[in-house]
């Protein structure tokens, strides 16, 4: 049952909007960023899942089939293959961004807790 | 000893063990419970209604999947739609990757011009020990200066240390080894996977085996990397990792990028447009621009990711005043 793991990308991805709703840690908060970054990829690779089906290579299908039959249903679907893969190289990248702006919040106010992160306070 | 005084000192440890371990403190958790709670029931709700495995294939999936070979000759389809089909979308999140790598590099600058990522506080040395770094000095302030290093026992700030590399100790040294590096059996290992690594990544990029060709391929060049920097140190990769390399490098695939794109509006009429002749199948230039496209993507992301690595590895030049005092600060007053 692929539902099972829609399940399981929606309970990662709570997970992370709860850390994310409640620590005030900022290093734990990118984490809970990258958690839910991390339940889409989940999502997408069990939504191109298809039953009994094949990867969506026309080098060789498996045997009796044709290369055209593979286009008309039994592979996984490639589309959503490819979101994921540019999904996880941007990813990076933006948790790349998140993880600096920590470190000079860090190194300028001497603190990971967000909520003495106020600048403007009295 | 007795039990009490034995609670006693366990008692201090944990309170010693509290204090050093940071206080976690929370934001209102039932309230995000709640919330989180309202998401999930939210997005369950959506769940049941997703295509489950044995829903047919959605058009633009059977679409590509029938195009990969006679408009492209790419057997990977997966390929084909991150370069040819989806090329736009494709053009769209390298840009978003260069501005994050931009942002992190803004973010992560020092205030010196560097040369490499690491090594800041020996770059400004020589100007921090003058007083007006744009006033020359003459022979006697040489002179004095060479005679208070000589007091101090300390080298020439010039950088002119010569390079250890952990290589040069023998074998059966006692530990410790050169702190910089792992120990010999962790670098010949490496030394034995890296070619092979390195090799097979680009291997399946070039003959376009590899789903998404550039972009698993430059995560490929960016293990590589790590792998030299963690077992042999900073040194071993100074000369590749610097920024006047690997940012031009970057802006370079950029370009190629826009470039092999643009070509398609000017001979073909479209942009991402095919504009090469294309190969037979299962030869390295068969998808025609979406190898070209796939190969400045593995310039484009190896770089990137390199560059968005290192400036935060590199990151110890430390902005805060510290004027107050506080304690663990450590940092300079100025």
């Amino acid at each position: 049952m692929i539902l099972g793991n829609y399940l399981a990308a929606v309970a990662l991805f709570c997970v992370g909007l709860h850390v994310l709703l409640t620590r005030r840690n900022l290093v734990k908060i990118v984490m809970g960023l990258s958690l839910m970054e991390a339940s889409t990829y989940l999502f997408m690779v069990s939504l191109a899942y298809r039953g009994g089906s094949t990867a969506p290579v026309l080098l060789s299908p498996p045997a009796g089939k044709t290369a055209k039959q593979l286009a008309h249903g039994n592979v996984a679907d490639p589309v959503l293959q490819n979101f994921c893969l540019t999904a996880v190289v941007i990813g990076v990248a933006v948790t790349a961004v998140f993880l600096s702006v920590v470190v000079r919040i860090a190194q300028h106010y001497r603190t990971l807790d967000a909520d003495r992160v106020r600048a403007m306070r009295g | 000893m007795t039990r009490a005084s034995i609670r006693d000192r366990s008692a201090v440890a944990h309170a010693a063990a509290r204090e050093a371990t940071e206080r976690e403190p929370r934001h209102r958790p039932w309230l995000g419970a709640l919330l989180v709670a309202g998401v999930a029931a939210a997005l369950g709700l959506a769940m049941a209604g997703m295509p489950r495995e044995h829903a047919p294939l959605p058009l633009i999936a059977r679409y590509a999947l029938e195009i990969a070979i006679p408009r492209w000759k790419l057997t990977e389809p997966v390929n084909e739609i991150v370069y040819g089909t989806r090329g736009f979308d494709t053009f769209g999140e390298t840009f978003l990757l260069l501005a994050a790598v931009v942002s992190v590099v803004v973010i992560t600058r020092p205030r010196e011009p560097r040369q490499g990522y690491f090594g800041e506080a020996a770059a400004g040395a020589r100007e921090q020990q003058q007083d007006d770094p744009n006033v020359g000095s003459d022979a006697t302030e040489e002179e004095a200066r060479s005679a208070e290093r000589r007091e101090q026992g300390e080298q020439p700030p010039s950088g002119a240390e010569p390079v250890e590399t952990p290589d040069a100790t023998p074998l059966g040294t006692p530990a410790p080894e050169t702190a910089e590096a792992m120990t010999v059996v962790v670098r010949n290992a490496v030394r034995v996977v890296l070619p092979i690594l390195a090799v097979a990544g680009l291997y399946l990029v070039t003959w376009g085996y590899s789903p998404g060709g550039g972009f698993p391929g430059g995560a490929v060049i960016l293990g590589v990397l790590l792998l030299v920097y963690a077992s042999y140190g900073r040194r071993k990769i100074s000369k590749v990792i610097r920024p006047g390399l690997i940012e031009t490098a970057e802006l370079a695939g950029a370009g190629l990028i826009i470039m092999t794109e643009f070509l398609g509006l000017v001979f073909n009429g479209s942009f991402t447009a095919n504009w090469l002749p294309l190969a037979p199948v299962l030869t390295p230039l068969s998808g025609g621009v979406a190898q070209l496209f796939s190969a400045a993507e593995l310039i484009e992301v190896g770089t990137g990711l390199t560059i968005a690595v290192f400036a935060l590895l590199g990151m110890t030049h430390d902005w805060a005043r510290d004027d107050q005092g506080e304690p663990g600060g450590g940092g300079r007053k100025r």
